[in-house]
């Protein structure tokens, strides 16, 4: 229901039809990375406390372990610094599990996703994206390119694009039949546009104040117009039959 | 005439819940090959409505939703190749050793700014001595001045497995800063090839100037040349980055950066194992006199001849069958 322009990757497919899907913003992306932090970091914890029962064990028997320990600590690090970030990507459809609870995947500039390479180079340039500290080089890139990219989406080619939780069923929700009887007799056929308009009112509805209700309610029902004046004074006796209207309108061709 | 919208979206509802369905089946594997026969039908159906939505309904939910459906659709059907074992082994007996032939050249630059810093860093503390304490970290420069190869107390410290892991993960950090900040137009390459190469030379000519020619070599011989090799080649792939930035030829900057930095990162991929091999043999085998300065020197150049003799060699043989799909994949 945005109207404010936001950048698109348009993406033409071999079926010759132009998709264009909405690029994440710096908003989503912080957010997914701190949701991706945030488990690395509790990762750490449990695993420093495992380790520190291993270490300090009474009867010694894990002793000769804390130099193979230390080793697997490092070998950890590493993991979670590169290896985390690419297998995602290669093997969850571009999503690590911050992406995958924000809705948002890496593509690359056609669409399609990313391969091994892309992945090994956009997360390889993490190190750089990171410099002087907290992202702070990704962050002016991310503002800077049209697509919101940081260095290593540029470099590697890809992009995050945005998945939207899209409710269809306000365009199938059934029409009340109680005003049927009411039915204007001059309808004409709503534009698209207008359709989404009310469908987004109806929607939002039972959330608004009573009298805010009946107010936008019945500048809907004006703009929509096409009723005589009787039938609207019928119509606009009440919010529920306001509503009750304008759902038959949307829902006049069956 | 168009139909309604909403009518639309209800005549076309059930294909589209059930493009959903299988979509998130094929996630999961387990598709039947008749149900993926119905997911490319469903597919083009949608992208016809798609269509539809875009000329007579733009900028509505419904075209939301369709352009998202699609998208997924698109991306499962039109998937990358997976990488498997197969290509994994295809990767270092042909793609990355031919892929390093190819850009010799930027390995060569690399190599040449590298030696360039290492001259001008062991001229430097040859010719004036007090250039070390602007050149030499200071704790290394104690250790020097005691007549002590800084190393050896690392070793006496930690356990020898630490020790491997942490230069390993030093070396890693290296490696990739140096592909990695090709992305500053190259420059961030040059400066830390060089300033890796004024740190080593000044650090030698300090040794050379205190005694210590024999503990110097001592250490860095079993792995230096390898690791160095490493070094110099992640150098080349940060200045392919570079080169593509600067004069990114027919293509637009954001296509030859994508095309280069694919190519640019197999070489940084195919050195990672001999990376971590090297990290051993520095942690292991460097360090302490376990083993005679022979030894190690023998050991140091025979690995950096094999892993040259690997890296200009391999893949050679079947050049001539696999060319052709080379050529139009770059």
């Amino acid at each position: 229901m945005s109207t404010a322009p936001s950048p698109h990757l348009a993406v033409a497919t071999p079926e010759r039809v132009a998709l264009s899907l909405p690029v994440a913003g710096i908003g989503y992306r912080c957010l997914a990375w701190l949701v991706d932090a945030s488990l690395l970091f509790f990762f750490w914890v449990v695993a420093y406390f495992v380790f520190t029962l291993l270490v300090s064990d009474v009867l010694g028997v894990f002793q000769g372990l804390s130099s193979l320990g230390q080793t697997l600590l490092v070998v950890g690090v590493f993991a979670t610094q590169w290896l985390y970030w690419t297998l995602g990507e290669v093997f969850f459809h571009g999503q690590t599990p911050g992406k995958r609870a924000l809705g948002i995947r890496v593509v690359r500039l056609d669409g399609s996703p990313v391969g091994l390479y892309e992945s090994a180079v956009r997360n390889l340039c993490r190190a750089v994206d990171f410099l002087p500290g907290v992202y702070a080089v990704g962050c002016i890139s991310l503002l800077l390119t049209p697509r919101h990219q940081r260095l290593g989406d540029v470099l590697a080619g890809t992009v995050l694009v945005r998945e939207e939780r899209i409710d269809l069923d306000k365009y199938t929700q059934p029409a009340p039949q109680a005003t049927s009887g009411a039915a204007p007799s001059t309808t004409r056929a709503l534009k698209p546009d207008e359709v989404e308009l009310v469908l987004a009112f109806l929607t939002r509805a039972p959330g608004l104040a009573p009298d805010v209700r009946r107010n936008m309610g019945a500048r809907m029902v004006e703009k929509v117009g096409g009723l005589t004046d009787e039938e609207r004074d019928a119509v606009l006796a009440s919010s529920e039959s306001i509503e009750a209207h304008l759902r038959g309108l949307v829902r006049t061709e069956r | 005439m168009a139909l309604a919208l909403t009518t639309f979206v209800s005549q076309k509802r059930e294909g589209w819940k059930s493009l959903e369905g299988l979509l998130e089946r094929q996630r999961a594997g387990t598709l039947t090959l008749e149900e993926l026969r119905t997911l490319d039908t469903l597919y083009r159906r949608a992208a016809s409505d798609l269509a539809l939505a875009q000329t007579f309904y733009p900028d509505t939910d419904a075209h939301r939703f369709l352009n998202q459906l699609c998208a997924r659709a698109y991306a499962a059907i039109y998937q990358p190749p997976r990488e498997r074992w197969a290509a994994v082994r295809g990767f270092f007996r042909r793609d990355f050793p031919r892929t390093l032939r190819r850009e010799l050249g930027f390995v060569g630059t690399s190599a040449a700014l590298f030696c360039l810093g290492l001259l001008l860093g062991a001229l430097v503390v040859l010719w004036e001595p007090r250039g070390a304490e602007l050149l030499v970290p200071a704790g290394v420069r104690q250790y020097v001045a005691q007549g002590r190869m800084w190393t050896d107390d690392i070793l006496s410290v930690a356990p020898p497995n630490s020790v491997s892991s942490g230069i390993a993960t030093n070396n890693l950090t290296v490696t990739i800063l140096t592909f990695a900040m090709g992305i500053f137009a190259g420059l961030g390459t040059m400066f830390i090839l060089v300033n890796n190469g004024v740190q080593i030379g000044a650090i030698t000519a300090l040794c050379i100037r205190e005694g210590m020619t024999v503990g110097f070599l001592d250490f860095i011989a079993a792995h230096g040349p390898v690791e160095l090799s490493i070094i110099v080649i992640a150098g080349g792939a940060g200045l392919m980055v570079g080169q593509a930035l600067v004069d990114p030829g027919e293509l637009p900057r954001s296509q030859a950066l994508a095309l280069r930095g694919r190519e640019a990162v197999k070489l940084v991929l195919g050195c990672a194992p001999f990376l971590a091999c090297i990290g051993v043999v520095e942690g292991y085998v460097s360090p302490g006199d376990l083993f005679p300065t022979w030894a190690k020197a023998a050991l140091g150049l025979t690995l950096g001849g094999l892993f040259w003799a690997y890296l200009l060699r391999a893949g050679r043989a079947d050049a001539d069958t696999t060319e052709a799909p080379e050529v139009s994949a770059s």
